[in-house]
């Protein structure tokens, strides 16, 4: 999928990557697609959830060798 | 015969995907009323005590020593089993992984570490024995602590969120994964799982094999300590959440959470202490009614939580949370316990004599509520806090009203 922007939170533990997935989206414009690179299990539920709370569309996530990926549309 | 096809779908519903976070907030409760039956309600902080008081006593500085081996203490074997469960749990759900954040964030985990100990000793309570165990026990200081949290939580998300703008290398820069379950190779990850959870039994089996009551006590801490771990993980439950989230994405999952398991756990502890159930005559009944409450109403208490909620915000784990993401592998953590570790003797020795002096003795009351309102009073002043809690975290998460992302 063709990013707009780049957000890699790895290593990184929860409050950590949902202050920056926040600070990130705000500055993006409508429409444009966000990739967030993690390590904490946490965001596989968080992220989504972030999301669905505030408007913006959660495309796909997915897994390899322990790091999760996800594509966040900014509405 | 079954086919390996039963149990291999038991095995992937409970470690396939997360719970949801208040399941896991009603299975502890259930738990926290069978420690309190064995013993007393779930604490912390005492255990993270007994283990850095252990290690300065081996490192010779017996002023900050104990004579109380890790191996005799139950909570500190309660803690130490619970990152143990965590650990099992993760390497089950392939979401183990050395997680080795940048350097900034390892001095924020030790920092927050080190706050969370002062304030759980200053205060005398954290999260789990002052709040969790101590609202449902009818403590009147878990209700200052829990406005100290509030407080605490409140002024160091302020604080990361200036901290994201002004020093944003704080959070970024090299960081590490090791040994993830998703990774390859990782069949010997299920293994380890299992052989710990032999171990476990093992160790289940021979302290409960003495003849000393107190030998079979411990033995149980160890294995609800594996339990409460494994529950723990699952179900990512997270006090810190409770209070951080309404000032920041504004969602009340956590909340709900929480104050669920405050719930159940009040009605089992009411039960329990109402009626002077448990331990086999070796605790009066008075004594069976003052089990989770402590002396710091009201300043002691206010005091406390504000640190440990500073503390617990910038680490990302309360002692609790601390040690189950420190067994999924997240080195932060593993700071944030040190931190605790290490700082809870100094305070324990220096701080908490100092604080008991200055502050006048009704601030640090030790208050049973039901001393001054009944318990018919008390249960329902702690049911009206829960539901204005409730009510709260609901209304800000559909107006967004107090969060900042």
């Amino acid at each position: 999928m063709q990013a707009d922007q780049n957000l890699d939170c790895k290593g990184l533990s929860c409050p950590m990557p949902i202050i920056k997935l926040a600070k990130t989206i705000k500055k993006m414009n409508s429409g444009e697609v966000l990739e967030m690179l993690g390590t904490d299990p946490g965001s596989k539920s968080d992220v989504p959830a972030w999301c669905e709370k505030t408007g913006n569309v959660f495309l796909e996530q997915s897994e390899e060798d322990g790091t999760y990926k996800f594509y966040i549309k900014k509405k | 015969m079954f086919k390996k096809g039963v149990l291999r779908e038991l095995f992937d519903s409970l470690f396939g995907k997360s719970w949801p976070m208040w399941v896991g907030g009603i299975l502890l409760a259930m738990m926290n009323i069978l420690l309190f039956v064995i013993k007393y309600p779930w604490g912390s902080s005492s255990g993270y005590t007994n283990i850095g008081q252990n290690l300065f006593q081996i490192l010779g500085v017996t002023s900050l020593g104990t004579k109380v081996p890790i191996s005799l203490h139950a909570v500190a074997l309660l803690n130490i089993f619970v990152v143990v469960g965590a650990f099992v749990s993760s390497l089950f759900s392939r979401e183990f992984g050395i997680r080795i954040s940048p350097v900034g964030e390892l001095v924020k985990g030790f920092v927050g570490g080190a706050l969370m100990a002062i304030g759980a000793t200053a205060g005398a309570g954290c999260t789990t024995g002052g709040f969790f165990t101590g609202l449902a026990a009818l403590s009147a200081g878990a209700l200052t602590l829990a406005a100290g949290f509030m407080i605490g939580t409140f002024v160091a998300l302020r604080y990361l969120l200036w901290e994201m703008e002004a020093l944003p290398n704080i959070s970024m820069g090299k960081s590490f994964t090791l040994l993830t379950g998703t990774g390859k190779k990782t069949g010997w990850q299920r293994w380890l799982g299992w052989i710990l959870i032999a171990v476990v039994l093992f160790l289940f089996s021979t302290y409960t094999a003495s003849n000393s009551g107190a030998m079979k006590i411990i033995g149980w801490h160890v294995m609800i300590g594996l339990i409460l771990g494994m529950i723990l993980q699952r179900s990512r439950y997270c006090i810190v959440r409770a209070f951080r989230e309404p000032f920041m994405t504004g969602e009340a999952t956590a909340p709900v959470a929480v104050i669920l398991s405050i719930l159940i756990a009040l009605v089992g502890f009411t039960v329990i202490k109402y009626f002077g159930v448990g331990n086999a005559g070796e605790f009066a009944a008075r004594a069976i009614e003052m089990k989770g409450v402590y002396a710091n109403f009201w300043l002691r208490a206010l005091i406390g939580g504000i640190i440990f909620g500073l503390g617990m915000t910038i680490a990302g784990g309360c002692a609790v949370g601390t040690l189950w993401r420190a067994g999924e592998g997240h080195v932060k953590l593993w700071m944030a316990a040190l931190g605790f570790v290490i700082m809870a003797p100094i305070s324990k020795g220096f701080i908490v004599p100092a604080v008991k002096k200055i502050l006048p003795e009704s601030m640090q009351k030790h208050l049973f509520l039901p001393d001054i309102l009944g318990y018919t009073g008390a249960v329902v002043l702690v049911l009206f806090i829960l539901l204005l809690w409730f009510m709260f975290a609901k209304w800000n998460e559909k107006t967004g009203k107090f969060s900042a992302l």
